[in-house]
Formats: structure tokens, C-alpha cells, sequence
């Protein structure tokens, strides 16, 4: 029994890339042509849509919302979900705009200051999380109610927080960070390096594979040896703290902030998460299919503003785009389930 | 040698366990009993799921405590449940290395998975089980319910499994995949493992079993050789109408 094992622990090289690409792109493809399909639309429909502008609206205004939808993501395949996201966001960037506020005089561009609280707001974002995944796994409770209660909670210290304490004047440091950088804004690339983070830590490590176990069959997992209370709270430690990241960013892109901030970003992350293919129901998913939900998001809002359709519109086709793509995926579990049993049919009749 | 020595255990109140002592040996050990026997429990307890109230269990002549499925999986207890524990939507070879994954170190604190050797060593040791499983990277959910069995006992073997523990292995399968199976656990067996088969399955324990332990009512009311046994007065003993052997 032993050669087995020392057979195959020899020479396994690495083609990472590779398998990480193929891993995310399984059964991605469907969505992947929905997001050409619509830019080719926009592109010839809508005027402009190709310029340097609206391609930087895309980007900036995926960034913010595909930050919280990363975190979601993890926590979606886990078979979890976190809505406290949008006022833990709201918190968050009223904390980084009063710190900042209370911190700036005037002299420089801030730029240490900015550095600070960014810090600061992530880590405030992370104990909001650590708090929900706490309840969730001792007292288990789910976790609907939990995140719905803990929203609630922090939706009400957000608007007292935003009452007290004035947002005034902040460091030109930050509106550099929201709003400049090379080629596309600096929060841009920022979330560029975190969808690589997240993508690796799913496809590559341990971590990543007992986030699709537990979304799985957690008992199997608690089985397994998995400390899966200890997996869960740092699940929700990751959602709090992109919901820290995003307030802060969010905070710096707008040069203000409020209880309302982020309101609608919790709607729009479920959806492209839900669009890229993570089932409510958990075990499957990708970062991948979520960053290309938010894209469709983003290029739908786009799209919608160059033909002149009302804004309101947008929140409309989101909410039915996300509708729509549960059902595809029921569909498509129904037939997977149709075939094994008629492949077990197939099997017993031999 | 695994041996549990006046083992208890009640929940709320009700005894499932009421002191049951029971030596397992190199071979097949069959655990029978009508429902609410205490078979499952005492298979929990061995698992390391679930903790007895009293007693104690000893492996090799030491006592040992079996806290957690961690813990009794590193003394050489595998176990296969009879709901199988399999995470569905992971391919075969990740449910076959599920809590104990292969990992390539990166300077030194970065670990990733090795899924490259974690394929090849479940396809190896299916292969090696006599399974026929098409492909490791499928995930489990596609699979009929004895290549899922196989995916557990790929697991035990591939562990090295000193003893292991199998809940009515055999109740969700075909009479083909029954008997595939019934050839995997001779090979474990023939291996000189430990193994514990609960199970309802009568003629599938007189023609597997080297020794038969009857539970009752949360106690251990008969052990015997399978060769001093026919199937009746095996089912006497487990519904309590014939006296101990």
C-alpha cells in the first residue's frame, strides 16, 4: 500500500497556469459569450461606447462592486451568504471619510494619511466580518439572518455615525488613489491584484478547496478533519474586509460618503456572482465567472446610460438578469440529475 | 487488536450504549442487530464522531481517545459512513484526499495543491482496488453509488488503513457493484486490516464474516465464529428469540 504512495510522490511538475485557466473557464463559456455578445451590441448601438472614457467608467465602477463580490464569492460557494455587505461598505467608508477629515490639516497631499486609514477601514470592515462568521459558527445560526441582522445593525450606527460626525475636506492623496493612475485608476489595478489573490487561493490551496467542500457537504468535511468553524469565520472575516476596502475606495473615488453609500452594490455583487455561475446552494463557482458578471453588470449600466434608457432601468435588468441566470442553473441541475439517472438505468439493465 | 471495554453512551437520557465490550481482530468483524441495536453509535464512537460517556478503547494493548475523526484517522481508522461523506461537486481524486491533500511548498510558507500527484495516486490506487472509475477529475456527483463506495475505500487503502469501519456498505448498491465491493474488502482482508462491516445484509455476513457480534437493545447479547452460526439462529439472536450461543 505504501509504493503506491511513494510511486506517485515522485516527479509531478507544474502547469499551473494552465490548470488554473481551465478551471476557471469550465463551464464558464456560455457567460463569457453573453458579455462579448453584449459589448458587440453596445458597441455598434450605443455612441462612443468604445471611447477612452466610457472604458474607464467600466473599469472603475466594476472595481467597486466586483471587490465585494469577490468576498461574496467565497462566501456563496462556501453555501453561505453575507448581506451585511452594503452597510458594513456604508460603515466602512464613513469611517475612512471621518478619519481622514479629522486627520487632514492641509498640509501635503496626505498621501501617509490616506495609507493610514485605508488600513484602518480594512481592518474595521474585517471585525464587522469576524462578527457575523463568529455567530454564524458558534451559535450556529444561519447566516441570512445573522448578516441580515448585523446590516440592520450597522445600517443604524452608519446613519448615527454619519449624523455626528461631518465628512470636510479630504486629502487630495485620496481622490488621486479613486480616481488617477496609469492607463486605468489606481483602485483598478488594486482590484486587479486582488481578483489574481482570490483566484489563486481558490484554484491552488487548501483553503480554496474546502471552501467548494464545505459548500459541498460540510459534514464530509467536519469528517475530514477540517476545523470548518475556524474556515467559516475566516470566510466572513474576507467578505468584511473587501466590504472595508470597497467603503474606503469608495470614499476616495466619490470624495464623500453616507449611510446610503454602497446601498445598491449588494444587489449588483449577488448578482454578478449569481451570473457567474456560483449557485446559491454552494460547492461550485469561480472568480473567473464572478469577474465576468460584473463585467456584464457594468457593460448592461453602460450600455443603458449611451442609449439614454433611465437609470432606474438598470437596477430593473440587473435584478431580472440575476433571476434569470438562478433559473438557467436550476435547469441545468435538473438535467444533470436526469442524466445520472438514466445512466444508472443504463447501468442496471446490462 | 482494537478493543473497546464497557463502552456508554446515552442521548437525552436514552441509552443507546449500555456497556458493551467488543475485541476486534485482524479480519472481518460483522456487527448485526435490529435497528436501535446501538450499532451506529458504537460505529460513530470508533470514528472519533462521536465521544462514549464511559469506557474505554484500546488499540495494541494502549488506551487511546478517540476525540476527533482527525485523531482516530491518525491511529489508522478509516471509516466509510453510510450516507458515504463524499463533497459532491469535488472531482474523485479531491474527495479521495480530502483533509490530507498533497502540496507543493513555495518558499517555504506558500503551499499549493499538487492535483497533478493527487490525480495520478487516486487513479493508481483505484486501479489497484480493481475499481473502474473513468476519470478521477469527474466530479463525484456524476458517479453511481458503488464507484462512490470506491472513491471511500480508495481512500482507506491509500492511507493505509489499520482498521476500517464500514455502516451497511452495501444498502444503496446494485448486486454487480455489491459484489465489486465484496471483492475490495476480501483484498483488505487478505491485507491483514482490521475491518467492521455494520449491516443488516444477513447472507452478505455469512459469507464475508470471519467472527459475528450480535447487539441488542444497546448491548452485546452474542460473539461467535461465522462457522458455528446458520442464518437463522443468527436472526433469532438479533431479535432476542433464541438464547446466546
Amino acid at each position: 500500500m505504501t509504493s503506491v504512495r511513494e510511486r506517485v510522490r515522485r516527479g509531478s511538475s507544474s502547469s499551473m497556469t494552465r490548470d488554473l485557466l481551465s478551471a476557471s473557464l469550465r463551464g464558464r463559456l456560455p457567460v463569457v459569450l453573453v458579455l462579448v455578445l453584449m459589448i458587440i451590441v453596445f458597441g455598434i448601438t450605443g455612441q462612443g461606447f468604445f471611447t477612452n472614457i466610457s472604458f474607464q467608467n467600466i473599469t472603475s465602477s466594476t472595481s467597486l462592486f466586483l471587490l465585494i463580490a469577490l468576498g461574496e464569492t467565497f462566501v456563496m460557494i462556501s453555501g453561505g451568504i453575507d448581506i451585511s455587505l452594503a452597510s458594513n461598505l456604508a460603515f466602512s467608508a464613513l469611517t475612512a471619510g471621518i478619519l481622514m477629515t479629522k486627520m487632514y490639516h492641509g498640509h501635503g497631499n496626505g498621501a501617509l494619511i490616506v495609507i493610514a486609514v485605508g488600513v484602518i477601514t480594512t481592518i474595521v470592515g474585517s471585525l464587522i466580518g469576524m462578527i457575523n462568521g463568529l455567530i454564524i459558527s458558534l451559535l450556529k445560526i444561519s447566516p441570512l439572518i445573522v448578516t441580515l441582522g448585523s446590516w440592520g445593525a450597522f445600517f443604524g450606527l452608519a446613519e448615527w455615525l454619519s449624523v455626528k460626525y461631518p465628512i470636510g475636506t479630504l486629502p487630495p492623496a485620496s481622490f488621486t488613489f479613486g480616481n488617477d493612475g496609469p492607463v486605468v485608476a489606481w483602485i483598478v489595478w488594486l482590484t486587479i491584484l486582488c481578483v489574481l489573490i482570490f483566484a489563486f487561493v481558490l484554484a491552488r490551496t487548501r483553503f480554496g478547496r474546502y471552501i467548494f467542500a464545505i459548500g459541498a457537504n460540510r459534514e464530509a468535511v467536519v469528517r475530514a478533519g477540517v476545523p470548518v468553524r475556524r474556515f467559516t469565520v475566516y470566510l466572513y472575516v474576507i467578505s468584511g474586509l473587501m466590504a472595508g476596502l470597497a467603503g474606503f475606495i469608495s470614499t476616495c473615488d466619490f470624495q464623500t460618503a453616507s449611510s446610503e453609500t454602497g446601498s445598491s452594490y449588494l444587489l449588483i455583487a449577488i448578482a454578478a456572482v449569481v451570473i457567474g455561475g456560483t449557485p446559491l446552494s454552494g460547492g461550485e463557482g469561480s472568480i473567473l465567472g464572478t469577474v465576468v458578471g460584473a463585467l456584464i453588470i457594468s457593460v448592461l449600466e453602460n450600455g443603458f446610460v449611451l442609449l439614454g434608457i433611465n437609470t432606474f432601468m438598470q437596477l430593473v435588468a440587473v435584478g431580472a438578469a440575476t433571476v434569470l441566470a438562478v433559473y438557467f442553473d436550476q435547469v441545468q441541475g435538473r438535467m444533470r440529475i436526469r442524466a445520472i439517472a438514466m445512466g444508472a438505468q443504463g447501468e442496471t439493465s446490462e | 487488536m482494537l478493543s473497546v471495554k464497557n463502552i456508554k453512551k446515552s442521548y437525552a437520557g436514552v441509552a443507546a450504549l449500555r456497556g458493551v465490550d467488543i475485541d476486534l481482530d485482524v479480519g472481518l468483524t460483522a456487527i448485526v442487530g435490529d435497528n436501535g441495536a446501538g450499532k451506529s453509535t458504537l460505529m460513530k464512537i470508533l470514528s472519533g464522531v462521536v465521544r462514549p460517556d464511559e469506557g474505554e478503547i484500546v488499540i495494541d494493548g494502549s488506551p487511546v481517545t478517540l476525540d476527533s475523526p482527525t485523531r482516530a484517522r491518525s491511529l489508522g481508522i478509516e471509516s466509510l459512513y453510510q450516507d458515504l461523506a463524499l463533497a459532491d461537486t469535488l472531482d474523485v481524486a479531491s474527495n479521495v484526499f480530502l483533509g490530507r491533500e498533497l502540496v507543493k511548498r513555495w518558499a517555504g510558507f506558500i503551499h499549493t495543491l499538487d492535483d497533478k500527484a493527487m490525480r495520478r495516486a487516486a487513479a493508481e490506487t483505484l486501479k489497484a482496488v480493481g475499481i473502474g472509475i473513468p476519470d478521477v477529475k469527474l466530479p463525484v456527483r456524476q458517479l453511481s453509488g458503488g464507484q462512490r463506495q470506491a472513491v471511500a475505500l480508495a481512500r482507506a487503502m491509500y492511507f493505509s488503513a489499520q482498521v476500517i469501519l464500514l455502516d451497511e456498505p452495501t444498502a444503496a448498491l446494485g448486486p454487480k457493484e455489491t459484489a465489486a465491493f465484496t471483492r475490495v474488502v476480501r483484498e483488505f482482508v487478505e491485507r491483514r486490516t482490521t475491518v467492521c462491516m455494520v449491516t443488516h445484509n444477513l447472507p452478505q455476513v455469512m459469507e464475508l464474516a470471519d467472527r459475528i457480534v450480535v447487539m441488542r437493545a444497546g448491548r452485546v447479547v452474542a460473539t461467535m465464529n461465522v462457522s458455528d452460526v446458520t442464518e437463522e439462529q443468527l436472526l433469532g439472536l438479533m431479535v432476542g428469540s433464541a438464547a446466546a450461543v
